[in-house]
């Protein structure tokens, strides 16, 4: 008798639960309904294209009517086996592009974490140098980023074919509109100097290497810098209190409470520097890529694929050895 | 000792000692300040960061300066390698150039109405599906957050040549490989056949389509981003408010229109901000989307500025590296015109973009 009271009692209880999970579940899939289906209806039909390409030939042929057709003629694996052993250049433009990014990721996380922690302190004209800081965020892409490239290129090419004055004016404004460009330190100099102290010729060159191209470390480490600042504020400041009350320097709490605090971003910046640069135009592989498409299509789409696994692996690893080192709050 | 007098004593190295009675004078503050090594350190460091903001911001600003000192400048100052950045003969005549022969304002009206649409669109759209990531526990969720970072990882470069095929024979949820070897024309080919029997495809090439197609469905460039941090800004918000509004009666969407959305303003400003530029100078999808434009064909846009530029200019500079100096000087001019708009909306808006930011209690 009770047995079967307890069972009409619970059973629509349970009912109740289960559609009121499934109502909020329901509201969730229609919040993500739009790109759930620009997933399924327009990026998923686009993706499988681009890995057929890859697989196969395309060829333009005239059908029995006289008009051209464009047919596509599976090649398999063919396209794969170009690109590592055929082409001449493709694993050595792979491995300087991965050898940039490795370069570069480090640079920018260490970059845009410096200028956060300066920006996020009380200074003169602090609000002044965060408008000027997130300009590239805003504005260094996509038109201005191409014609920056169009000039050095330009500018390169004039002076090698011109002689006399055309070519000395042509070196002049290329040092006028390019800052990056120029040479801001010479390798020679920072040798002598290094040369007695038994740090490494990498060291050096790497520091070289960065110093020249801080402009372009600059212009890509917007969004990480506005993303520590966004880190750094959600620091609470009783914390930084504590630590003043117990005498620690300044040094101190940089490594032992902000550092570890702001370890998340330091991964989340360490993912988007690494797609950010990789997916960049500007990329030494991509441009060769690029060309290749142009040249041949199959081979080409085989190649983005090969240094997109080539990157997904990177961002792997990253994400695997940053992790272990991460601190998450715990937060009730 | 005198009770009028103040007594500044340097106890240790850090450490001043000061009897005083009343109120200090201002030079007597000043000296007790400068008693301490302290306040040194503090003085030269203050001074060391100033000067490296500086530094950082005129490198940051330097190739805006060099590019706007060039815009004033004409063919003779352009070669002359004693002219620099402040221009001999000031003149206006390349921004007449690209006003009157290369219809920028035609192309100003048109790149705004699309920036401005295709931005309000992605931010809405990243601010529903950030907000379903968040805070709906529904089965695929995970996956779901999985799809986004990878349309982000997944550069659109690998894809577009995909894309240009796609837009030439408009279809959905087909890829045109498997229409060369099926002979079959897709839903879209079929209803337009059977609308006009002459047409087996539709093409979208050289319309504005495609952008409002990625933006609807959250796939344009860098959306995933945004995605990303509007949900993190959503899993900040604690669920009590929308739970109190629940029992208040009020529904899913109304709760997200009426309490949430207001919340997420600061944010939304933010990925507004972002999308809003990054279209504006977007060229790649450009590139893409009007591959083959005819010269006055379809609609005229930014890009297309700088494009008639260099042809225009072009002809001559094969030969002659004056002209082609020349040519890429005005281009860098055309390329100022351009961005000009979008530096006095960030005048007005880059307290929002870092405040939004800054709100947005963002944890990894």
């Amino acid at each position: 008798m009770s047995n079967s009271n307890e069972k009409t009692l619970t059973l629509p209880k349970r009912h109740r639960k289960a559609s009121l999970d499934a109502k909020k579940a329901r509201a969730g899939y229609l919040f993500v309904l739009p790109f759930l289906i620009g997933i399924l209806f327009v990026y998923l039909p686009i993706l499988i294209d681009s890995i057929t390409y890859s697989f196969s030939n395309f060829i333009i042929e005239i059908n029995e009517q006289g008009t051209p057709e464009r047919v596509l003629e599976f090649v398999g694996f063919d396209h794969y086996n170009y690109a590592f052993t055929t082409s001449p250049d493709f694993v050595g433009k792979l491995v300087s592009g991965l050898q940039n990014l490795i370069f570069e990721v480090p640079a920018i996380i260490i970059f845009s974490l410096f200028i956060a922690v300066v920006l996020n302190q009380k200074m003169l004209g602090r609000a002044v140098f965060r408008a000027i800081f997130f300009v590239p965020v805003i504005i260094a892409t996509g038109i201005m980023e191409s014609l920056g490239d169009n000039m050095a290129t330009q500018a390169t090419q004039s002076s090698v074919e011109a002689g006399g004055a055309a070519a000395e004016s042509a070196t002049q404004t290329d040092g006028a509109e390019q800052t990056g460009g120029a040479q801001i330190i010479s390798m020679l100099d920072v040798q002598a100097l290094f040369a007695n102290m038994k740090v490494g010729q990498e060291l050096v060159t790497y520091v070289v290497d960065l110093v020249n191209n801080i402009y372009n470390i600059i212009n890509y480490s917007g969004v990480q810098m506005l993303i520590f600042l966004a880190g750094l504020q959600s620091i609470s400041p009783q914390i930084y209190e504590a630590c003043k009350i117990d005498g620690a320097t300044g040094w101190e709490t940089f490594w032992k409470v902000t550092f570890p605090m702001i370890s998340p971003m330091i991964l989340v910046n360490a993912v988007y520097t690494v797609i950010d640069s990789f997916t960049r135009t500007s990329n030494v592989t991509m441009t060769y890529i690029s060309g290749e498409v142009g040249r041949n299509l199959g081979q080409g789409s085989a190649m983005y694929w090969i240094y997109f696994l080539s990157v997904i692996l990177i961002i792997a690893l990253v994400g695997a050895i940053m992790s272990s080192f991460i601190f998450y709050q715990r937060r009730d | 000792m005198d009770s009028n007098k103040t007594v500044i004593r340097k106890e240790t190295k850090n450490k001043i000692h000061v009897d005083y009675e009343g109120k200090l004078s201002f030079k007597e503050r000043l000296q007790a300040k400068l008693k301490t090594s302290n306040t040194w350190i503090r003085v030269l460091v203050n001074i060391f960061r100033f000067v490296l903001m500086l530094g950082v911001s005129f490198v940051i600003l330097f190739p805006f300066i060099s590019k706007i000192a060039g815009s004033f400048m004409t063919k003779a100052d352009v070669i002359d390698p004693t002219v620099s950045l402040i221009a001999k003969n000031f003149t206006l005549e390349q921004y007449k150039y690209i006003i009157t022969e290369n219809q920028y304002f035609t192309a100003l009206v048109n790149t705004a109405l699309l920036s401005l649409s295709v931005a309000l669109i992605q931010t809405f759209i990243a601010c529903l599906v950030g907000y379903g990531l968040a805070k709906f526990k529904f089965k695929g969720n995970k996956i779901v957050m999985a799809l986004v970072v990878f349309t982000m990882v997944v550069p659109h470069q690998t894809l577009s040549l995909a894309i240009q095929m796609w837009l030439s024979d408009f279809d959905i949820m087909q890829p045109k490989s498997w229409e060369f070897t099926m002979g079959y024309n897709g839903i879209v080919g079929t209803i337009a056949q059977w609308i006009d029997p002459t047409k087996t495809q539709v093409s979208l090439q050289n319309s504005l389509v495609p952008y409002y197609i990625f933006s609807v469905c959250g796939l344009a460039f860098k959306n995933g981003l945004y995605i990303y941090l509007l949900r993190q800004f959503f899993k900040g918000v604690p669920d009590e408010l929308e739970e109190s509004a629940y029992v208040d009666g009020s529904g899913v969407f109304r709760t997200f229109f009426r309490i949430i959305i207001p919340l997420a303003v600061p944010m939304m400003i933010t990925v507004f901000l972002f999308s809003f530029s990054w279209q504006w100078t977007d060229q790649f999808y450009h590139s893409v989307f009007f591959a083959t434009q005819q010269e006055g064909e379809g609609v005229f846009l930014m890009p297309n500025v700088i494009e008639q530029v260099s042809i225009s200019l072009g002809a001559s500079a094969e030969t002659d590296t004056t002209a082609l100096l020349y040519k890429s000087v005005v281009e860098n001019t055309a390329g100022m015109m351009i961005i000009a708009p979008l530096i006095i909306m960030y005048l007005f808006c880059q307290k929002y973009l870092v405040q939004g930011i800054e709100r947005s209690g963002l944890v990894g």
